[in-house]
C-alpha cells in the first residue's frame, strides 16, 4: 500500500545547529565526553547547542519548566515544520513521533537517583518526563495541535511505523495533516550502552542527537515530490540475519532506481555498499556527517534525499541498528 | 447503526497472562468471582517506598524452551510469549510445531516499559564499575526486542509497531490495529500490550504518591490510589473478509475507536472530564451508535484521587439519563494497574463481558462516588442482552482512547 504523502514543511535541529540549512553544515567538532560506568574514558560526541537563541522562547513555556532536552529539541523542530501552515489548520493536525532511546537523561538521572539515595528520594518531578510519549504531549499543546498524538518507539525503523500511521491517520480522514517527528537526546549511558555494543570501535563512528520534522498531508496531482512509500523489511536478531534482511531489502526494485545511502559509520554501512553496490547513488551535497542519533538521523536523511532527488524516483535506506531494515522510496512527479 | 456493507474488524482469538490467572480463561474465572491479586511485592525491594504490594503474575512455564534461552528473556517477554502464544492458538493461526500459519501477520504492540528490568540492571552495573555481560542486558531491555521475541518464535516476519502512548497505549495498539485492517496495510493482525513489573516505575508511581497503601478502590470516595500490576494481553483482529474466508469463529467485532489528547496536565485529566468525553464520542460515531447503545463500559477507574473524578464526570456526562441502564467497572481493583497492557487486557474484558453476559464486579467499594453510583457493578450482576460494550484509557500525556466492540 502506498503512503502518497506530500511533504509541506520541514524542520531540523542539529549538532551542526537549528534549521534544515544546518543539515549541509559541518557540525562542530565533537566534545569529548565520559561514559558514566568510566569518568576517565572519554568518546567523542557531537551535542546540540541548548544555548541557542531557537531555545530561548521555549524555555520561557510554563508547560515546558521542567521539560528535558529531548522536547525543546522537538518543539523547535516543530515549529519549523509548521511555519507555512495557517494557525487555524493546526487544530486538524495529528502528532507521530518516533524514539529508540527516548526520554533518556530524566530516565537515568530518575533511576541513578534511586540506585544512589534510595527510593525515598525518587524525584515526582522527574518521574512524569521519563515517559515516552511527554514530549510529544507537551510539543502538541504548546503548539496547538489537536489532532491525535502518538509516540512510535523501536529503532531507526519506527520512523516507516510513524510515516506509515501518518499515512493511515490521512486515508481515514482522521486528520488534515500530520507532523511526523524522529527525536533523540544524548546522555553519558548511551555510550556505556554503545561501547558494550562494541559501536564505538567503528571508524568514525559519533554519539549524536537532535530532531527532524516532516509535516505530511496526503499527496494531490501538483505535488512534486512525495514519499510513496515505507516498506518495512525483514526483521533480524543476528549479525547474519540482517546480511540477509539487506540482501533482501532492494529484492526486485529495478535496479536503475537510485539509492541515497545512509547507513554511515555504523556497523550497516558494509551491509548498505554491497546491497546497493550495482545502483546509481544521489545525495545531497554538502552532507557532512552529523553523527548518529538513530530516529533523528534517518528522518534528517529523509530531508537530505527529498532536496537531492533530480530522478522521477529515489530509494532511501532505513539501517535499524537492532530491529528491522527497510526503506523508504520518494519520487518526483 | 452499522452499515452492513462497511468493512469490518473483527477479533477471531485472545490470549492473556494476568496477575489472576496464566490464561485467559482463568484470569477470566477469578475476575468474575471477585478475586483481587495484590499481594506484597516480592521482585524487588521496596523498602524504601510508601506502598510494598502490587499485582504480580505468575510466570507460566515455556516447555519448549531451554534454560539458556529463558534466561536472555525479559520478564515482559516471559509474559508475552503464552499469552500471544494462546491468541493465535485461539484464531486457529498456530501449526503443530508452535509457528504461526501466516509469517507475514503484522503486530502492533504496546508498552511502557519493555524489558526496563534489564534497563535497570545495566544502569546498575555501570555505576557500579561493572562491565561483564553489560550488552545482553542493554540489547534485551529495548521494546523492539520483546517484539522480536515474538517473531523469533512464532516465525512471523511482517510489519510491526510499538505503541507507546502510556497507559492508554493498548487500546491505542488495538485502535492502530484497525486502522491497519481498514486502510488494507495488514488483513490480519496480532495486537495487544505488554507491561512486566520493575523498579523504576513502581517507584515512580510511589513517588507521585500515586500508588495506594490500602485497597485499591476505583471509583469510590475514599479512594487513596492505584496498585501496580504486570500483564500481557493479545487479541487477534481480523478484516472479517479474511476471517470468513478461512472459516475462523468471530468473538466481536470492533466497531470503534476514539482517541485524543487531554492538554490540561501532564498526568491528570481536565476535571470536566471534556476530552474523554470527545474521545467517546469519536468511537461511538465511527462505531455509528449513541451513548445508549452501550451496555457495559470497561472504565480506566486508576483509584487515584485526580483520574476517578473527572472521568466519572465524563460518564455521567455523556451517558446521562442513560447511566443507570449502562453498567461500568474498572477492573484494576482486580488485576491492578497493568500499564501498557492496561488498553489490551480492559478491552478483553469488555469483550469477554459482551460474549458471556458476566459482568466484572467493581470491587472494594465503600461508599461509591455519586455521579456513577447507580451505574457501577455489583457482584454476581449479569447483562444477557449486551450488544456493545466499550473499554476505556486515560494515560500520562493525556492520551485517552476508547474501543467499542460488538456482536
Amino acid at each position: 500500500v502506498k503512503t502518497n504523502l506530500a511533504i509541506i514543511g520541514q524542520g531540523a535541529v542539529t549538532p551542526a545547529g537549528i534549521g534544515i540549512d544546518a543539515l549541509r553544515t559541518a557540525a562542530p567538532k565533537p566534545q569529548m565526553t565520559a561514559t558514566l560506568g568510566e569518568p576517565k574514558t572519554e568518546f567523542p560526541v557531537l551535542r546540540v547547542d541548548l544555548k541557542d537563541l531557537a531555545f530561548a522562547r521555549w524555555q520561557k513555556e510554563p508547560r515546558l519548566r521542567r521539560a528535558s532536552p529531548i522536547t525543546f529539541f522537538m518543539i523547535e523542530a516543530a515549529e519549523q515544520a509548521l511555519r507555512g501552515l495557517p494557525a487555524g489548520d493546526r487544530a486538524q493536525t495529528g502528532l507521530v513521533v518516533a524514539l529508540s532511546a527516548g526520554c533518556l537523561v530524566y530516565s537515568r538521572r530518575f533511576y541513578e537517583g534511586i540506585l544512589r539515595n534510595g527510593q525515598r528520594t525518587a524525584s515526582p518531578a522527574l518521574f512524569p518526563e521519563t515517559v515516552f510519549n511527554s514530549p510529544g504531549s507537551h510539543v502538541a499543546s504548546v503548539l496547538g495541535l489537536n489532532g491525535a498524538v502518538d509516540a512510535l518507539c523501536g529503532d531507526e525503523s519506527s520512523w516507516l511505523s510513524a510515516l506509515k500511521t501518518a499515512a493511515i491517520w490521512l486515508r481515514r480522514g482522521r486528520v488534515r495533516q500530520v507532523l511526523v517527528m524522529g527525536v533523540e537526546e544524548f546522555d553519558p549511558l548511551v555510550l556505556d550502552a554503545y561501547r558494550s555494543a562494541r559501536w564505538l570501535r567503528q571508524p568514525g563512528f559519533l554519539t549524536s542527537e537532535g530532531a527532524a520534522a516532516l509535516l505530511v498531508r496526503t499527496a494531490g496531482p501538483n505535488d512534486k515530490l512525495v514519499i510513496a512509500r515505507a516498506r518495512e523489511g525483514l526483521p533480524y536478531r543476528t549479525r547474519a540475519e540482517a546480511k540477509f534482511a539487506a540482501g533482501d531489502l532492494f529484492d526486485g526494485i529495478d535496479a536503475t532506481i537510485p539509492c541515497h545511502r545512509t547507513a554511515r559509520h555504523t556497523w550497516m554501512e558494509r551491509l548498505e555498499r554491497e546491497a546497493t553496490a550495482s545502483r546509481p547513488e544521489f545525495s545531497a551535497a554538502p552532507a557532512p556527517h552529523l553523527g548518529t542519533a538513530f530516529t533523528a538521523s534517518i528522518a534528517w536523511e529523509t530531508i537530505r534525499a527529498a532536496s537531492a532527488l533530480e530522478a522521477p524516483r529515489g530509494l532511501v535506506p532505513v539501517w535499524g541498528l537492532n530491529h528491522r531494515i527497510g526503506y523508504l522510496e520518494l519520487e518526483n512527479r | 447503526m452499522a452499515d452492513d456493507r462497511a468493512p469490518r474488524v473483527v477479533v477471531t482469538g485472545i490470549g492473556a497472562v494476568t496477575p489472576l490467572g496464566e490464561d485467559f480463561p482463568s484470569s477470566w474465572d477469578a475476575l468474575i468471582a471477585g478475586r483481587a491479586a495484590d499481594a506484597p511485592l516480592e521482585l524487588f525491594d521496596t523498602s524504601g517506598c510508601r506502598a510494598h504490594r502490587a499485582c504480580s503474575a505468575k510466570l507460566p512455564d515455556l516447555p519448549n524452551l531451554s534454560r539458556k534461552a529463558l534466561s536472555r528473556f525479559s520478564r515482559a517477554s516471559r509474559l508475552a510469549l503464552p499469552a500471544a502464544r494462546e491468541a493465535l492458538a485461539h484464531a486457529g493461526l498456530l501449526e503443530a510445531d508452535g509457528r504461526c500459519t501466516r509469517s507475514d501477520l503484522a503486530l502492533s504492540i504496546s508498552t511502557t516499559a519493555g524489558g526496563m528490568a534489564f534497563g535497570e540492571n545495566f544502569c546498575r552495573d555501570v555505576l557500579a564499575g561493572k562491565r561483564a555481560h553489560l550488552f545482553s542486558q542493554v540489547e534485551r531491555y529495548l521494546p523492539q526486542q520483546q517484539v522480536l521475541d515474538l517473531q523469533q518464535d512464532f516465525a512471523i516476519r511482517g510489519p510491526s509497531v510499538i505503541m507507546a502512548n502510556a497507559c492508554a497505549s493498548g487500546a491505542n495498539a488495538l485502535g492502530h490495529a484497525a486502522d491497519l485492517i481498514l486502510a488494507g496495510e495488514s488483513d490480519c493482525v496480532l495486537a495487544g500490550g505488554i507491561e512486566a513489573l520493575c523498579e523504576l516505575v513502581f517507584v515512580g508511581f510511589d513517588c507521585l504518591q500515586a500508588t495506594t497503601t490500602e485497597k485499591c478502590r476505583p471509583f469510590d470516595l475514599k479512594r487513596s490510589g492505584l496498585m501496580i500490576g504486570e500483564a500481557a494481553a493479545f487479541l487477534v483482529l481480523e478484516s472479517q473478509a479474511a476471517a470468513e474466508a478461512r472459516g475462523a469463529t468471530i468473538l466481536a467485532t470492533l466497531s470503534g475507536y476514539g482517541h485524543s489528547t487531554d492538554f490540561f496536565h501532564l498526568t491528570q485529566p481536565q476535571p470536566t472530564g471534556s476530552v474523554l468525553i470527545e474521545v467517546m464520542q469519536s468511537a461511538l460515531r465511527e462505531a455509528r451508535l449513541t451513548p445508549a447503545d452501550i451496555g457495559y463500559v470497561n472504565a480506566h477507574g486508576t483509584a487515584t484521587p485526580v483520574n476517578d473524578g473527572p472521568e466519572a464526570m465524563a460518564y455521567r456526562t455523556l451517558f446521562g439519563d442513560a447511566l443507570g441502564a449502562t453498567r461500568i467497572s474498572s477492573t484494576k481493583a482486580a488485576v491492578g494497574h497493568t500499564l501498557g497492557a492496561a488498553g489490551a487486557l480492559e478491552a478483553l474484558y469488555a469483550l469477554y463481558a459482551l460474549r458471556t453476559g458476566d459482568l466484572p464486579p467493581q470491587l472494594n467499594l465503600q461508599e461509591p462516588i455519586p455521579e456513577i453510583a447507580p451505574a457501577l457493578v455489583a457482584p454476581n450482576e449479569k447483562c444477557s442482552d449486551l450488544r456493545h460494550v466499550m473499554s476505556v484509557n486515560l494515560g500520562f500525556g493525556g492520551s485517552n482512547a476508547a474501543l467499542i466492540f460488538s456482536r
